[in-house]
């Protein structure tokens, strides 16, 4: 959690939202490309994960703090299957929209996480 | 890329659901770890919470289509919202003492973007915009 890979995710988010955006503009569907962009992402929330439950008995956390870290820390890891398997069920820009609420949302608990961690 | 407009969880339907369903996601399980970690520092704040999570969850399986019914859960879960949110934000902006900590809804839902303001809005936009015909 003290490296850089919280913000690697939070801005590889952001740009994963980005990219969907144009998907979106462009009317073009997800495509492995976008798939493989989200596995990359899924893996590092996943890293992040582990990497937290590894330094946690380190970290000056309350108990609510701990708790509300690892909530935060899962639901970025279920975020990205779960938004997927809802958007791939259909074929609509909207459909293809919603992977770009599960970015800025991966990117809003990737960050709430790391002010939990720090404060 | 087609969608049928008599459903609400079909096209723009979709992202609102997904939306609504990490309202639902974010307000339950704040009121949750809040309720049972200090309950007692603000439990009217923490209880609206809850609510709010429970309402996001109705409003969420409606829009969805998941259950019986579930235009009419949809209609009632995104009223029962709007009356809330303007109800619990108009009385936090005339007392912001109100309630020792924020709800959901505090100040129109101002700390989460005013999003919880817009989205019953936009959900009852939809529902009307989707009503069957004839």
């Amino acid at each position: 959690m003290d490296g850089p890979l919280p913000l690697v995710l939070i801005y590889g988010s952001l740009a994963f939202a980005a990219v969907v955006l144009g998907y979106v503009a462009l009317a073009r569907t997800p495509d492995w490309g976008l798939l493989g962009f989200a596995g990359v992402l899924e893996l590092g929330a996943l890293v992040l994960l582990v990497v937290a439950g590894v330094q946690v008995g380190d970290a000056d956390l309350s108990g609510a703090g701990t708790v509300t870290l690892f909530g935060y820390l899962l639901a970025g890891l279920v975020l990205l299957p779960i938004g997927f398997a809802w958007s791939l069920a259909e074929r609509s820009r909207g459909a293809t929209a919603v992977l770009a609420v599960v970015g800025l949302t991966e990117a809003f608990v990737v960050l709430r996480a790391l002010q939990v961690w720090q404060q | 890329m087609s969608s049928s407009l008599s459903s609400t969880r079909s096209g723009p339907g979709r992202v609102l659901v997904a939306i609504y369903g990490v309202f639902a996601l974010a307000a339950t399980a704040r009121s949750l770890v809040q309720l049972v970690t200090k309950a007692d520092e603000a439990p009217l704040a923490y209880a609206l919470s809850a609510l709010a999570g429970v309402v996001y969850i109705a409003a969420t399986l409606g829009l969805a289509e998941i259950g019986p019914q579930p235009r009419r859960l949809a209609w009632v879960a995104v009223g029962f919202e709007l009356v809330g949110v303007l109800t619990i934000g108009t009385l936090t902006v005339l007392d912001p003492e109100l309630f020792p900590d924020a709800t959901v809804w505090s100040a129109y839902g101002a700390g989460y973007g005013w999003l919880p303001l817009v989205l019953p809005f936009a959900g009852i936009a939809w529902l009307i915009r989707t009503r069957p015909r004839g």
